[in-house]
């Protein structure tokens, strides 16, 4: 054991230290912004976590770019979902960051203050009418001019919840909750009729939280946080008195979306928010769940449902730019975009893509059910994670809300210290 | 075995480079240099620089440790992992020198108990980590055993306190088998005779074990508490696994090596900042073994 206590050691030394190696290697083989020559080269696409399901789609999408391009060869890495973020700053550290890669606008953010994320409003401007404006305008960054990458695929989705606890309970389970009052109200109550055992939600309200509650997140200018305000502590005072009743889950407080979703399986937990995709997973998973399944909107107070923005950046400092850009476009196009949402519950950014029959028209399953709803809501959806929050500012926001949850703090004192604590670590950013 | 009166050797040795001996070392020196020494030499440099993980720094001074004195997490972290010493160091001495005194016979079917006694130390941590976290759960066996027989569920993994102390327990029930082969290895070299002598003047079982074998493996105790306590303090997989990468609720659980993880991996990792965190996490170690050493030196005298 401590052999192997030492290696780990020597793992987390040696990630601190590899980037002081690399920091000189990278600022030489500069590419070019322009992106107007041939598309011509070797380039490297590297997705998030797609390997898996997606394999055949992705290698005919390389095989299509290669048969346009003759020139060019695509060679395709795909990268865990654990660890994303740490794989993508060593290689960034490294200079080893692939030409075409796979981000979102919280991981884009940091690597264009690098100077490593090309600026597609110069680089690429002609494709930028083909997507949503909202799409292609969430991957630019406060306090920066340009936009860092093309918008991908788009997620929502509904609030999944177990019609059975709801009944035992004595609610109505064909109405569910569809205002925060209601979901309090009715958590509340699920707590006190199971004697505390069944807990209606299992995570800490997290920054997506306070806005979709309607909650100011930063000051206009994007130089600072501001979900301090009396609507973020009254959100703040809610929760504290679900998990008072274990209306909230006991273990929320360390629960990750994995465990939180594992004990919606299980029953622990009456409702969970996720996606199209969780139904297949439930069905195989929790057949008994699934046939009581409820599935309805988010609750939000602002009217916009929360989505999540996939991005496809550009290494600024490919060798070449212009097979680059030409091949983050060819996987973000309509085409390509509208024939991925048709293998897997996503949905795509381009514009007019969502007006598709696919998204609009009912066929009597919950799939289309969950896909012409969401599709619908994603229309006015909001990106309510701010760019510039960092893994840092998470887990200060989040042990803040465990220290008012567990009655240590004020809501009031507690989201003070997060907004000081997030405001320094802004500034730290530089 | 040789003998003073042996013959020399008849063969001629061919006299030596001096830089023979060099040679010899070069590859090892190497891989130090390089996987130890270097990464050492940059974490210090690093400590008094405020990099990130994609901007280069600028030398700030002494800043990042006057900072750390401000820093509730950083005194959390060094509380924690203070704790994890007291906790584990003093059971991870004892437990696993009775556990060795109860293997050491040789009595049939006694290897299985040897080598099961011991596989949780080729286990990863990893698997034993969401083993225990499963046993340990809400729902988990556990609590549904303390259920049943009437005293409640206890929340092991949601409790600040309870989940510092189930981390502990892992750490020991992961650690007994590695040094109980310690101890065994010294107490094979207690002399059988002192056992004898001391049971004819009619010492008991508590007496010879307190007269005889502890003084006997007195400096591998010591041995086996510095191995321990350094390891203790340094305390990262078990705490990250039962305790979720946040380090326990508001973070209370998290142990200096996570917090050094948190602040410096990452796109956004401040990397001069957790250097002067590891800097700190050094010098604790350092002064760690030191004390357990000096302890050593003056009982003896």
């Amino acid at each position: 054991m401590p052999t192997l206590r030492r290696a780990l050691a020597a793992a987390a030394v040696a990630a601190l230290v590899l980037p002081l190696g690399a920091c000189g290697s990278g600022d030489g083989g500069g590419g070019s912004t322009d992106a107007s020559g041939k598309v011509e080269g070797d380039i490297t696409f590297q997705t998030w976590n797609l390997r898996a399901n997606f394999k055949p789609y992705f290698e005919g999408v390389v095989a299509d770019f290669e048969k346009k391009y003759p020139d060019t060869k695509v060679k395709w890495i795909d990268q865990p979902a654990e660890g994303y973020a740490d794989k993508i700053s060593a290689d960034a550290a490294g200079g080893t960051l692939p030409d075409v890669v796979n981000v979102s606008p919280d991981l884009v953010a940091p690597l264009a203050k690098a100077g490593l994320a090309l600026d597609l409003d110069k680089a690429a401007s002609s494709y930028r009418k083909e997507y949503l404006d909202g799409a292609w305008a969430s991957h630019r960054i406060p306090g920066m001019t340009g936009t860092y990458a093309f918008p991908w695929y788009l997620n929502t989705g509904p609030l999944f919840y177990n019609k059975t606890l709801f009944e035992r309970a004595g609610l109505d389970a064909d109405r569910p909750p569809t205002t925060y009052d209601d979901l309090f109200a009715q958590a509340l109550r699920l707590a006190r009729e199971t004697g505390g055992k069944v807990a209606t939600l299992a995570n800490v309200p997290t920054v997506e939280d306070f806005g979709r509650y309607g909650v100011q997140l930063m000051n206009k200018e994007g130089t600072g946080f501001a979900f301090n305000d009396a609507k973020g502590v009254e959100l703040l005072t809610k929760y504290k008195e679900l998990y008072d009743a274990k209306a909230l889950d006991p273990q929320a407080l360390t629960a990750t979306p994995e465990s939180s979703g594992k004990k919606f399986l299980t029953g622990a937990v009456a409702m969970n928010p996720g996606s199209a995709l969780d139904l297949g997973n439930f069905k195989k998973q929790a057949p008994g769940l699934y046939k009581n399944i409820g599935i309805t909107d988010q609750i939000t107070s602002t009217g916009h449902v929360n989505m999540y923005v996939m991005g496809v950046m550009v290494n600024s400092r490919t060798k070449h730019t212009a097979a680059s850009v030409a091949f983050a476009h060819f996987v973000t196009d309509a085409q390509r975009q509208m024939s991925f949402a048709k293998k897997v519950a996503i949905f795509p950014s381009t514009a007019g893509s969502l007006d598709d029959p696919y998204f609009t028209e009912q066929d009597g399953t919950d799939e289309t059910r969950v896909r012409v709803a969401a599709a619908k809501s994603l229309k006015n959806a909001v990106n309510y994670t701010p760019v510039l929050f960092s893994e840092q500012m998470k887990s200060a926001l989040r042990n803040e809300v465990a220290k008012a949850l567990q009655g240590k703090e004020t809501p009031k004192a507690a989201l003070d210290n997060a907004v000081k604590a997030c405001d320094t670590l802004l500034r730290q950013q530089g | 075995m040789a003998s003073p009166t042996a013959p020399a050797p008849t063969t001629r040795v061919r006299r030596q480079l001096p830089t023979s001996p060099w040679l010899f070392a070069a590859p090892g020196l190497l891989i130090v240099g390089v996987f130890i020494l270097y990464p050492f030499l940059s974490t210090l440099v690093n400590s008094f620089t405020d990099r990130r993980t994609l901007l280069p720094g600028r030398y700030v001074g002494l800043a990042n440790f006057r900072e750390l004195l401000h820093d509730d997490m950083f005194w959390i972290g060094l509380r924690n992992s203070t704790l994890y010493v007291l906790g584990v160091v003093p059971a991870l001495v004892v437990l696993p020198l009775l556990l060795a005194l109860l293997v050491r016979k040789n009595i049939p079917g006694i290897t299985f108990f040897r080598s099961a006694f011991y596989t949780p130390v080729v286990a990863s941590i990893v698997v034993v980590g969401l083993i225990w976290v499963w046993l340990l759960d809400e729902r988990g066996l556990v609590n549904a055993v303390l259920e049943a027989v009437g005293v409640g569920r206890v929340g092991f993994l949601s409790d600040q306190w309870l989940l510092l102390i189930s981390a502990m327990a892992v750490t020991v029930w992961k650690g007994l088998g590695y040094y109980m082969i310690i101890y065994l290895a010294a107490l094979a070299n207690v002399p059988r005779e002192l056992h004898e002598a001391a049971a004819v003047d009619g010492a008991g079982a508590v007496r010879r074990f307190l007269s005889v074998t502890v003084p006997a493996v007195r400096s591998t105790m010591v041995l086996v508490g510095a191995l321990s306590s350094v390891a203790a303090f340094k305390v990262f997989s078990e705490v990250y696994l039962m305790a979720g990468p946040s380090g326990g609720p508001a973070g209370e659980d998290t142990t200096l090596v996570m917090l050094v993880q948190r602040t410096g991996t990452g796109l956004t990792g401040r990397v001069g900042y957790a250097s002067a965190l590891s800097v700190v996490v050094f010098v604790v170690t350092v002064a760690l073994m030191l004390l357990v050493l000096r302890a050593d030196r003056k009982d003896e005298s």
